[in-house]
């Protein structure tokens, strides 16, 4: 990097460096919060209520992860947020990828419209209200089913692979249709192995946004048994907060409120930071090298 | 039988018509090809026979039964397209399998069908690679055999060679022709280069805007243009074409331009046509060229020498008009850069109307 940095000018080396020290903070102000919650849950109780975590856990204990899994409340919501977090992400799959598909083709009739119809819904909603007396009225109130298909169709993931489809040069599918392709094998056995990077980008947005789901799973569900991570974890701060039977015990016990809440966050990310790496692969350019000559 | 008729087929895109009810019968194991420059219409006419684009109006025959409301996938068609349109996410063994696996054949059969065409085409070392894996060449032929290994009735080129570079279409054109003989399947080859519609057609269709300006063997079609457009449009180069009014010599009619004479065959249209305004059409390989004006010469200026080895283009002026000539170059070598006129056959002189620009009648010849 130093020596090709000879080839610059100095208002490039400026501006390199500049750069560097920006990315810099911006990586550490990212990183920071999850070093310290990490670090945080594995300290002991009394460090954390007196502010001496800082970077690396202090009185390193695993204390208030004990204290998490014990608790029944934390597996139920855990299998829960799976749940909807896996169906949802598949059902959404399931009406995003033909829609957007159908909205790519030129064939459509009324395509202009139905596209403008997607895009409006991006930036205009009902609105809370409305939306739940819709739930209720659609008798999807407190239901698995009501979270995983009420969400399940998102605009901007439908205009962002009707994009990626739009790219794809026409003659494979015409040269599918001379094969003998029907429509679906066309999308099923063409456009879907050549969109995976924006098949796996869809995904992975849908599943970020079912895994960290917080405010309609607190809106539309009141059965504890059915409730997401996201609101368990809320349920928890704020009942821990406020149980002093709890924070009676905290002088004896190796956890504090604080271990506890970061011990669940800690918990409730480290699926999405597992899952990631899996999907980078298909997030590489260029697979549709060689197919066509433009 | 596997052949393909077209009837009074037309094409509009809205109010805008751009094939106008063309009329063509191609036969069982005939190979036809469509030329003609950008937006004549050819690969327009070979996606409605493929079924890609709807036809307007008129009937498409495919083997004795109207397709018109037929899918591709139904009309037993197979096509090579100009950008080959292989799948990148699957290997050349895939890619010509994929036809078969959409129909349902046994895994046997497929192995089988594979391997016989990865043999005919050279390909059966490359079985297992990706598109991206593989040279131009070998592309186009993996793109071909896709369409062969379903042996449909009708094979449909798009333009299949106008990605590669000369020499590789020299070789490709000739595997083509190589493997319409093995195969003699119906083939429809759509190009703008004049030079593979005269290597490979039985059968050549010339278009312009949308009509078929002529049909016939290669042959009929460079000793016969049926109109200017043919005659400029076919050979390499093109034939010269020089505006002239008709006018009376001693021994009959003769072209008169630019305080020039020429002598033109005896046509019955050119008898007393005095004034009439014509195009006297002549191919560069037909002028012998003079270093001094001698009788029944055209003075020319040169512009420039082109010497391809055994032959050269003389690049040349005859009053407004560019003129060309393909000449030997054994024996003449020196000769020419001071040539400055050229003589020519009468007889194999073309005549045009000025204003129609057809050809005027009585000059059928034969090769």
């Amino acid at each position: 990097m130093l020596s090709s940095m000879n080839l610059y000018s100095r208002g490039d080396k400026l501006f390199v460096i500049i750069n560097m020290i920006l990315l810099g903070l911006f990586t550490i102000s990212t990183l920071y919060p999850f070093i310290y919650i990490t670090s945080l849950s594995m300290s002991s109780g009394f460090e954390a209520r007196a502010g001496n975590v800082i970077l690396t856990p202090m009185g390193f204990t695993l204390e208030a992860y004990k204290r998490v899994l014990s608790e029944p409340m934390f597996w139920i919501s855990y299998k829960n947020t799976l749940i909807y977090t896996v169906l949802g992400t598949l059902t959404s799959l399931a009406f995003i990828i033909p829609g957007a598909y159908a909205l790519s083709r030129p064939q459509l009739y009324g395509r202009r419209f139905w596209n403008l119809a997607v895009a409006f819904t991006m930036w205009f909603h009902a609105g809370m209200i409305p939306f739940f007396l819709n739930m209720r009225d659609l008798n999807l109130l407190d239901s698995y089913f009501g979270i995983i298909i009420g969400f399940a169709v998102n605009g901007f993931n439908i205009i962002l692979l009707r994009n990626f489809f739009e790219g794809i040069p026409q003659s494979f599918e015409e040269a599918a249709r001379m094969d003998g392709a029907n429509e679906f094998q066309v999308l099923w056995k063409v456009f879907v192995p050549l969109s995976k990077p924006a098949i796996a980008t869809v995904a992975l947005f849908c599943i970020v946004s079912r895994w960290n789901g917080f405010f309609w799973a607190m809106i539309l569900l009141q059965d504890e048994s059915k409730i997401p991570l996201q609101v368990y974890l809320r349920q928890i701060i704020v009942e821990l907060s406020d149980d002093e039977e709890f924070a009676n015990t905290l002088m004896s016990a190796g956890y504090s409120f604080e271990t506890v809440s970061a011990a669940i966050i800690v918990c409730s990310i480290i699926p999405i930071l597992l899952i990631y790496p899996f999907l980078q692969k298909y997030f590489n350019k260029g697979i549709l090298l060689g197919g066509v000559k433009e | 039988m596997s052949g393909v008729r077209l009837d009074k087929i037309v094409k509009s895109y809205g109010a805008v018509q751009v094939v106008h009810g063309i009329d063509l019968e191609i036969k069982d194991k005939e190979f036809v090809v469509l030329v003609g420059p950008s937006g004549c219409g050819k690969s327009t006419t070979l996606r409605m026979i493929a079924g890609l684009e709807e036809i307007s109006d008129g009937s498409l025959t495919i083997d004795d039964r109207v397709v018109n409301r037929v899918a591709p996938k139904d009309r037993d068609v197979a096509m090579v397209f100009q950008n080959y349109a292989l799948y990148p996410h699957l290997n050349v063994a895939d890619n010509i399998a994929f036809g078969l696996r959409i129909r349902k054949e046994s895994k046997d059969a497929i192995k089988a069908s594979v391997d016989e065409v990865g043999a005919i085409l050279g390909l059966t070392p490359y079985l297992e690679r990706r598109p991206s894996d593989l040279s131009g060449g070998q592309r186009q032929r993996v793109a071909m055999g896709r369409a062969i290994v379903r042996r449909p009735k009708v094979f449909l080129f798009d333009e299949p060679l106008s990605n590669l570079d000369a020499k590789l279409r020299t070789q490709m054109r000739a595997e083509i022709k190589r493997l319409h003989k093995r195969l003699e399947a119906t083939s429809i080859y759509v190009t703008h280069d004049q030079v593979e519609a005269m290597t490979l057609a039985d059968k050549i269709v010339v278009m312009q805007d949308g009509r078929i300006e002529q049909i016939g063997t290669p042959m009929e079609l460079f000793l016969n243009p049926a109109n200017a457009f043919v005659a400029g449009f076919l050979g390499a180069p093109p034939m010269n074409m020089i505006n002239a009014v008709v006018a009376k010599g001693e021994n009959g009619p003769i072209a008169s331009f630019d305080g020039q004479t020429l002598p033109l065959p005896a046509l019955p249209d050119l008898q007393n046509a005095e004034g009439r305004p014509i195009i006297v059409g002549i191919r560069p390989e037909y002028a012998n060229i003079v270093t001094a004006p001698q009788p029944g010469s055209v003075n020319c200026t040169l512009n420039l020498v082109e010497t391809l080895g055994s032959e050269a283009l003389l690049h040349a002026t005859v009053g407004d008009d560019q003129f060309v000539i393909r000449t030997e170059t054994l024996g003449k070598i020196d000769q020419l850069d001071h040539v400055n006129g050229f003589t020519v056959d009468p007889t194999l002189i073309r005549i045009f109307d000025a204003k129609t620009g057809k050809a005027l009648g009585g000059q059928t010849r034969v090769a």
